[in-house]
């Protein structure tokens, strides 16, 4: 049997520090056992405060979030750990994912939705579509809203020729949210992003399946 | 009998004409004979006389002559004489029978007659032959011719007396006739009297009862069944008239009653009814005033401030059925309204109902308010059950599959046969849960998603483009080709939520790609089939849907029978929960040419 995944394996070199934060321990096992590789290394947190502990005690180049937990969710630990300045890159993932936390994800430069379930293949290519962007218009869009630069990806994405879907909805979004100024409440955004949350999550390249 | 009675009046008319007529013909015949008889006479004493004259002349030219010669000897013949004195003798009797009584003809006649005895008598001494001197046939001459003179001057003057006594006869004539002009005047008279006495008569009998029955007749119809008309005599023909009439007023009055009673019966019915309905119910005339109400309806708008008059919000909607002239019953509760009354939201379905009588005398408006709060409740509680309910069996379920897939990957070591096998089953029951889990999902979303649009202008070809873009992948993969076909109706601005269109044409290009044959094409047309739509079809050269099954494609969870490609069939439904919010049309054309032609009409802005 292989150690657990909740544990530090102080032996090997991580070029990659990823954070799974899940109630679901069977999830948190699951994904350190999908993302755990020969470049990357995976840690687990089962709570809200548990991560933000963990995130405080050492530099994480990305963070898979659950949404719902029992203390802190994963809205909370977003807001606390940009309040603090710390930048680091956020998977948000969850089964239901409401429009309102979806709007105050985008806010904090979190833009990168995966909906459970989740296959391991899926999983991998998130993280390398966050750390590894290709140099292609929706990639590097997104990037640049991941830094919190949302007008550069809104003029990325209004340059894009042949807009796929998933580009014309974060285009819209992203307007949207700009357009809203920083304080303002989002809940008339919240019908139009209902219904295109599908659209802006991550969808795993290789439609086809296995 | 009021015929018998015209008939006696015109009779008598009638007679009284034929004896008018007749009197005057008789009067007229008998002063013509009359005149005619006096003419006759009074011409004979004027001939008589006449005669005189020529007998008198003719004995003088053939006797007196010798006179003035020496008496002749042989004496003169006495036959013309006596020839002649008879006929002379004749005309003085016609002229004595013919002369009337008056005193003229009385002083006339005894000369007349002493005058021709002195004439014979001068002609008897000339047959005497005594006077044979020619003094004494000088002075029998000069006697002669003295007689001859009177008769002469007698005679004239009986003439003149005849012509007298013939104009005073015409004058005679002449007062008879005036006699005459009375009598028939007096007849005339008549006549006209028993005309004008048949006249009011008439006018009793027959025009009274008429106008007296119309008088009635108007009353009936102002409603006044009450009135009863005398009943006449027997004998008149109004008799049967008057007690029809009778009868048919009692009858109303009758029926009256009884419709009253039923309406009486029917208003308390109503009333019951309309008290027994928990839904608030307005009962309003063509110009929205409001007839009837009911309780709930009381109590709804007194809690809403606007007591007596309909809430302004179905105000707006009534006024848009009255353009329209059309019922508004909606069956959706979400197109309930809402109504906040005291912190607490209610939502009512509003339901018009246009009522409107044969002969478009009686139409107006009946308002139910049917309340839906509770209903709106259990929809969202079952939406957010959902939600709650798949949010909880997909966490544990995305971490069994995580852990499926791993094995799977065999990344930890790996299986054995048996083993393969096994997570291999687990695996798909995982998927199949998850197909079911995700249906439920999209469900939800479908009844709950599609009433909020975002509209914006757009243009119509850029979506079309954006969709065959899309599929391309897809389709080339399937071995198909889609063609585009966007004329310059695609350039035609519409309003409308870019994101959901898009959700129903990539529903309807996808369907397409997906049953294509291998080698075929996918057409996007985009077509003007009216003044108000923009239609895009979606045409493929699939098998198409079976006869069956077409009025049932749009039905929620509906999938044709023997389908082989994935879905769960809510695509079409939600593609037309999408139309229908944006007053748009959905529909499949009729299979021609061996092409399944679908479509969709969107609203021109």
């Amino acid at each position: 049997m292989s150690p657990s995944p909740d544990s530090p394996r102080p032996g090997e070199v991580a070029k990659l520090r990823i954070l799974v934060v899940d109630d679901e321990p069977t999830l948190r096992l699951g994904f350190a056992y999908a993302l755990t590789g020969k470049t990357t290394s995976v840690e687990t947190a089962a709570t809200g405060r548990i991560a933000l502990d963990r995130i405080s005690a050492g530099d994480f180049d990305v963070i898979i979030l659950d949404l719902r937990m029992p203390d802190l969710d994963g809205i909370a630990v977003i807001e606390a750990l940009r309040s603090a300045g710390n930048t680091v890159p956020i998977i948000l993932c969850s089964a239901a994912l409401s429009p309102d936390s979806a709007l105050r994800a985008i806010r904090q430069g979190v833009v990168d939705f995966l909906l459970k379930p989740v296959r391991p293949v899926d999983l991998r290519q998130v993280v390398d579509f966050v750390l590894f962007p290709e140099n292609r218009p929706l990639p590097q869009a997104m990037k640049a809203a991941r830094g919190g630069n949302a007008a550069e990806a809104i003029s990325i994405l209004e340059k894009k020729e042949n807009p796929s879907r998933q580009a014309i909805h974060w285009l819209q979004v992203l307007k949207a949210v700009r357009d809203a100024g920083p304080g303002e409440r989002l809940t008339h955004l919240e019908e139009t992003v209902r219904t295109s949350l599908s659209i802006l999550a991550f969808n795993a390249p290789t439609v086809t399946g296995k | 009998m009021l015929r018998l009675r015209l008939f006696y009046g015109l009779l008598t008319i009638i007679l009284l004409l034929w004896s008018v007529g007749a009197a005057a013909l008789l009067l007229m015949r008998d002063s013509v004979e009359r005149f005619d008889r006096q003419l006759r006479v009074d011409y004979q004493v004027i001939d008589a006389a006449q005669a005189v004259r020529t007998l008198t002349t003719t004995l003088n030219t053939n006797y007196l002559p010798v006179l003035a010669g020496p008496p002749p000897t042989q004496p003169p013949s006495r036959d013309l004489y006596d020839k002649t004195k008879k006929e002379l003798q004749e005309k003085l009797e016609i002229v004595h029978i013919s002369v009337s009584k008056d005193a003229r003809w009385r002083s006339v006649m005894p000369r007349l007659d002493q005058v021709f005895a002195s004439y014979f008598e001068v002609y008897e001494n000339y047959f005497s032959g005594n006077a044979v001197t020619p003094e004494d046939r000088g002075k029998l001459l000069q006697a002669a011719s003295i007689q001859t003179q009177r008769l002469m001057d007698l005679s004239e003057n009986v003439m003149t007396l005849g012509e007298e006594k013939m104009f005073s006869g015409a004058g005679r004539l002449g007062e008879d006739s005036g006699k005459n002009t009375l009598f028939v005047g007096t007849l005339v008279l008549l006549g006209t009297s028993i005309a004008v006495i048949i006249y009011f008569q008439l006018v009793r009998h027959l025009v009274d009862p008429v106008s007296t029955l119309e008088r009635s007749i108007d009353e009936i119809r102002k409603g006044n069944f009450e009135l009863t008309l005398p009943q006449p005599s027997q004998s008149s023909e109004f008799a049967k008239v008057i007690a029809a009439f009778n009868d048919m007023a009692l009858e109303l009055k009758v029926r009256r009653g009884e419709s009253d009673e039923n309406l009486k019966r029917a208003n308390l019915v109503n009333a019951a009814i309309l008290e027994a309905i928990p839904s608030p119910v307005f009962v309003l005339s063509d110009d929205t005033g409001i007839i009837q109400i009911n309780p709930a309806a009381e109590n709804l708008s007194e809690r809403l401030g606007v007591t007596g008059r309909l809430p302004l919000k179905i105000q707006r909607i009534l006024e848009e059925c009255r353009e329209t002239s059309a019922h508004f019953l909606p069956e959706d509760p979400r197109e309930a309204l809402l109504f906040r009354i005291d912190e607490e939201e209610f939502y009512y379905l509003p339901r018009i109902f246009r009522y409107d009588s044969e002969n478009s005398t009686q139409s107006g408006w009946a308002v139910l308010l049917h309340n839906v709060s509770r209903i709106r409740w259990l929809d969202d509680m079952k939406t957010n059950l959902l939600s709650t309910v798949s949010h909880e069996i997909k966490t544990p379920l995305t971490g069994i599959r995580m852990v499926l897939h791993l094995l799977l990957e065999e990344r930890t070591g790996k299986l054995d046969e048996m083993q393969r096998v096994m997570v291999t089953s687990a695996n798909e029951d995982c998927e199949r849960l998850l197909l079911t889990l995700n249906t439920l999902l999209d469900l939800s979303r479908a009844e709950s998603g599609a009433t909020h649009l975002d509209c914006v202008p757009i243009s119509l070809a850029e979506s079309v483009r954006r969709a065959a873009q899309l599929y391309s992948g897809a389709a080339s993969s399937h071995d198909v080709t889609i063609d585009l076909e966007l004329n310059t109706d695609g350039a035609t601005e519409i309003l409308v939520d870019p994101i959901r269109l898009d959700e129903v044409l990539n529903n309807l290009v996808s369907n397409a790609v997906k049953h294509s044959p291998r080698g075929g094409k996918v057409t996007l047309r985009i077509t003007r089939p009216d003044a108000n739509y923009v239609r895009v079809s979606v045409i493929d050269q699939g098998p198409g849907v079976p006869e069956g099954s077409q009025s049932r494609i749009f039905e929620r969870f509906y999938r044709a029978p023997g389908q082989e490609v994935d879905g769960v069939g809510l695509g079409l439904f939600i593609s037309r929960e999408i139309m229908r919010a944006h007053e748009g049309r959905i529909g499949l054309l009729e299979r021609k040419d061996d092409l399944t032609e679908f479509y969709i009409d969107v609203p021109i802005a």
